[in-house]
């Protein structure tokens, strides 16, 4: 049972890495706390299901299509309200109630757009495929987010490491002004920051979506919770934190369902954090919160 | 500042304005229309309006029109007592349907109960609901009088000799429907070789299922909503487990084997309606939903359906004064009497045991019929 | 005569929730005065609640008593959690408290004597208005007297900058836990008061997302003063009556107000020096 309990702990983990990738990339580099990121994960998980159920669409059209649309979303908060607010130096808490604004805004349109009830990807689309290991089962499907939560990962860290792109968005999150000033075209990388950031939301969505294959409008609330968690774990700001604090929470989670109690899986996971924060506030890997002006 | 709202309710509360007279029988709707539980709001308010059309089309009730007030309740405590005050005081109608959730119901009911106002949940299944007062009334069957029969009938199909239990502990429905399971598993003297839990919003169940598996029951029983229910069936065979799976009546949903396929085959379910449930009254109310609404009904639809057609058949021998508390008094007295077979099929009213002196509501008294899923269908159990 | 009457039944528990939510948003000022984001006040205001209820429905103990009770029992709480929980600033003070807040629910969800999920129901209606304008006066006293005492001053010392306020000698970690502790107080009290009116509570009542409601009512009416959480309170608890009307768009158009009022009254509704520009600006236009 232990081999299977910490493939399960993977699979989870890498469910909610995925998700905060993009959350923590926000933060990281325009400083703002985004809460609806939940609501862009879920509008990621319809466009995918319209595409395919509406269009007949084949599913990695879907996932372009999550990619684009969610994208599009994040990138339009950005110009449109956290742009504005940035020009006034607005503090850190308003654009986090305006985000929240705009999540409510998505989640209301969405169920305008497709109903309340749960609705599903066909039968058809779903990659088909279960492996049998020993004792231990595992869907092609799990397989496939654990791989594409990594691959994001190391593709991510590269381009942060590796790129002239990502030096400029590395100097943009220790200080804005100070890029500015060295000639990088800060407005610019903000939006992009936002689009990709929104876009690897959407992208969490249909896989996600297709995992557990009964998509709302409310489908990216409690992910939310998990996703803030995760980044406050892992260190807020930083791409390996989101991987590791995605899969030390679902271990945690996972390992305390199966030790200890099953109604103690949610309680342990924020209790440590409880801990974590009073002993290690920055988290695993995180920076400090005060950002040179 | 002009606006022009597409939303359903004011296009028929217009259409309705146009032919009000004034006998008009107006009745409130209180329903969680977004929110946490809109899903179930939405259906609920969904099937009302199938059965409003049908009874109006005959003329009404005693040939007055009848005209819903559909109100938004949020599935929150406050705005259902906001709803409930304004239906009752402003708006003035006879008696109110709903809340949606059975906590909206705490904190609505005592209100309407207290202005003497019939209300009747068609979707409450909480313990103590009808303990509020006389004015509470509602047709959603209990689970303490649908689990036991199903659990019996399960038990001896599979010869079953222990069961594992899984519930939802964060949400009121799933976790009564687990303490009824737990104690008709105590009295058969079932041993229960695992119990888990999970929460709303969990996407992976892998971790207690595994646990599940370890301890091999020869049935999991599951108090979850279909949602869950029908994930839990499917990661379980993908875990490999073999074991069919007893369920709650939040199993009753025709979602539940679209999204699960053949991962539910050979489950158990006792429930008061299935859309493959060939009566008459059924297959009508079936066929009329899926024309207006183009998808097909569940659980909380059907009640509320059959709901309207109760109120309806109670006021066929009721003459209204048009001195509103004596009309809502006559509601309430006649409400008791009424019984209909309906798309839940014969159903009738049992009043709640008086508790600490105090009169009880009326509870729905109504047989489950016991399901077994074939083929990714609820088929009527046959005892084979 | 009989309007007033039919529009006090229909109306009499939203302005209570008027009430409640200004103690709430007002609970939250406080912290925020001295330069702490807290989002544990759900909690502080569920602990509230449950302690209160449960002495109401199992004890059988006068309101005034529930009341105290209410008050002390998050107290308590905060007192013992403040300490180190203080130590955090800015955003990882906001997510210790987070993280709190949902263990504290997930505590309520899982006990035999709260109820669990089904929460407590059959509370007894006895919070009368009396109670809650009372207690709310008694608030707005207690903190307009506060913010111009010793107390207050020291408190904006904090908020500005708390390595200079300790260098200056004041007592930082004290200050900041009364501020901590007090404001769990006054939350807890709206909870009693909340749980006697609405017959019914349950754990989801109380968690990330109405911290993050409560947060959002003082910090859209403006914290420069008392009158903005008052007003951000009364604004946003009356806005989905009033938009009633507008059916299934109401959501929308409330996170639509919510995006809206953050763009362009950035320091929230009542801000005494943007109104007195725009009266002076008013008034030069007529000279």
């Amino acid at each position: 049972m232990l081999e299977q309990q910490l493939l399960n702990a993977l699979t989870l983990g890498s469910v909610y890495a995925l998700f905060a990738l993009g959350f923590t990339l926000v933060f990281g580099i325009l400083a703002v706390i985004n809460l609806s990121h939940g609501a862009v994960f879920m509008v990621g998980s319809y466009t995918a299901l319209a595409l395919v159920t509406r269009f007949d669409a084949p599913l990695w059209l879907g996932m372009v299509g999550a990619l684009l649309v969610s994208g599009a979303v994040g990138l339009l908060t950005d110009v449109l309200i956290l742009k504005p607010l940035r020009a006034r130096n607005a503090p850190h808490l308003i654009p986090m109630i305006a985000s929240i604004g705009v999540g409510i805004m998505l989640t209301t349109t969405a169920q305008g757009l497709f109903g309340a009830e749960a609705l599903r990807f066909p039968e058809e689309t779903l990659p088909a495929g279960e492996f049998v290991i020993g004792e231990v089962h595992v869907r092609a499907l799990e397989i496939a987010i654990v791989a594409i939560a990594f691959a994001l990962m190391a593709a991510l860290f590269t381009i942060l490491k590796r790129t002239q792109l990502g030096r400029a968005l590395r100097a943009i999150a220790e200080s804005p002004k100070a890029a500015r000033l060295m000639g990088i075209h800060v407005e610019a990388l903000f939006h992009v920051t936002s689009f990709v950031a929104a876009a690897l939301g959407g992208i969490a969505g249909v896989l996600i979506g297709l995992d557990f294959n009964a998509i709302t409008p409310g489908m990216g609330q409690p992910i939310l919770h998990k996703g803030i968690a995760v980044i406050i774990l892992g260190g807020m700001g930083d791409i390996r934190g989101a991987l590791i604090g995605g899969l030390f929470l679902g271990f945690a989670e996972v390992l305390s369902k199966a030790y200890l109690s099953s109604q103690m899986g949610d309680a342990v996971a924020f209790g440590l954090l409880f801990l974590i924060l009073l002993v290690r506030p920055s988290g695993l890997f995180g920076r400090k919160l005060e950002r040179k002006a | 500042m002009r606006f022009v709202p597409k939303s359903l309710t004011l296009v028929s509360a217009l259409a309705c304005a146009g032919i009000v007279q004034a006998t008009d029988i107006k009745f409130g709707v209180a329903e969680a229309l977004s929110g946490g539980a809109a899903q179930y709001g939405v259906a609920i308010r969904n099937g009302f309006q199938v059965a409003l059309d049908e009874i109006n089309a005959k003329g009404g009730i005693n040939g007055n029109k009848v005209q819903l007030v559909i109100e938004d309740e949020q599935g929150k405590k406050e705005e259902a007592i906001n709803v409930v005050k304004k239906l009752i005081f402003q708006d003035k109608v006879l008696m109110i349907f709903g809340p949606t959730l059975s906590n909206s119901m705490f904190a609505g009911g005592p209100v309407a109960n207290g202005a003497k106002t019939v209300i009747f949940g068609t979707s409450n299944t909480a313990n103590g609901i009808t303990d509020i007062g006389p004015y509470v009334f509602r047709n959603s069957v209990m689970e303490s009088d649908v689990l036991p029969v199903t659990v019996a009938t399960a038990a001896k199909h599979y010869s079953i000799k222990k069961v594992a239990v899984i519930y939802g502990n964060d949400d009121a429905f799933t976790k009564s429907g687990y303490d009824v399971f737990k104690a008709v598993l105590e009295e058969r003297k079932l041993p229960v070789t695992t119990t888990e839990t999970y929460v709303k919003g969990d996407v992976d169940f892998k971790a207690q299922l595994t646990k599940i598996k370890a301890s091999a029951p020869d049935a999991i029983v599951c108090s979850c909503l279909a949602e869950e229910a029908a994930n839990i069936m499917t990661q379980a065979r993908g875990l490999g487990i073999k074991a069919p799976f007893i369920g709650g009546n939040g199993f009753n949903s025709p979602k539940l084997f679209e999204i699960s396929k053949l991962a539910g085959e050979g489950t158990f379910v006792g429930s008061p309606w299935s859309n493959t449930n060939p009566a008459p009254a059924n297959k009508a109310f079936v066929a009329a939903y899926q024309k207006k609404f183009n998808a097909e009904p569940n659980q909380f639809s059907a009640q509320a359906y059959d709901a309207l057609y109760i109120v309806a058949a109670a006021l066929k021998d009721v003459k209204l004064t048009g001195d509103l508390n004596a009309d809502r008094e006559a509601i309430k007295n006649a409400l008791p009497k009424a019984s209909i077979n309906g798309a839940t099929g014969p159903f009738k009213f049992r009043q709640a045991k008086a508790k600490d002196g105090k009169l009880g509501g009326w509870d729905a008294d109504q047989k489950p019929f016991i399901y077994v899923v074939k083929g990714g269908k609820f088929t009527l159990y046959d005892g084979k | 005569m009989q309007w007033l009457n039919d529009f006090w039944s229909t109306y009499s528990t939203l302005v209570f929730t008027v009430g409640v939510h200004s103690l709430l948003a007002l609970s939250i000022w406080l912290t925020l005065s001295c330069g702490l984001l807290s989002l544990a006040n759900a909690a502080f205001m569920g602990m509230g609640a449950y302690v209160s209820a449960l002495l109401t429905l199992h004890l059988g103990w006068p309101f005034p008593a529930v009341l105290l009770a209410g008050a002390v029992a998050p107290a308590a709480v905060a007192l013992i959690i403040g300490t180190p929980v203080l130590r955090l600033a800015g955003v990882y003070l906001a997510m210790a408290t987070l993280a709190f807040g949902e263990v504290v629910r997930i505590t309520l969800l899982n006990l035999e004597i709260t109820g669990g999920p089904e929460g407590l129901n059959g509370i007894p209606l006895v919070t009368e208005g009396w109670h809650i304008a009372l207690l709310l006066a008694l608030t707005l006293y207690g903190l307009g007297r506060l913010r111009r005492s010793k107390v207050g001053r020291a408190f904006e010392a904090i908020k500005e900058d708390e390595v200079a306020a300790r260098l200056m000698g004041i007592a930082v970690d004290r200050y900041k836990l009364l501020a901590f502790v007090l404001g769990a107080c006054i939350a807890g009290v709206a909870g009693a008061l909340n749980a006697h009116f609405t017959y019914f509570i349950s754990p989801r009542e109380y968690g990330f997302e109405n911290a993050v409601d409560i947060l959002t009512l003082t910090v859209l009416g403006g914290t420069s003063s008392l009158v903005g959480p008052l007003l951000g309170a009364t604004v946003l608890t009356l806005l989905p009556e009033v938009l009633r009307f507008l059916h299934d768009f109401r959501s929308l158009v409330n996170g639509a107000v919510l995006v809206l009022v953050v763009l362009f009254l950035p320091k929230g509704i009542w801000e005494p020096r943007r109104i007195r520009a725009w009266l002076n600006r008013r008034k030069g236009g007529q000279a």
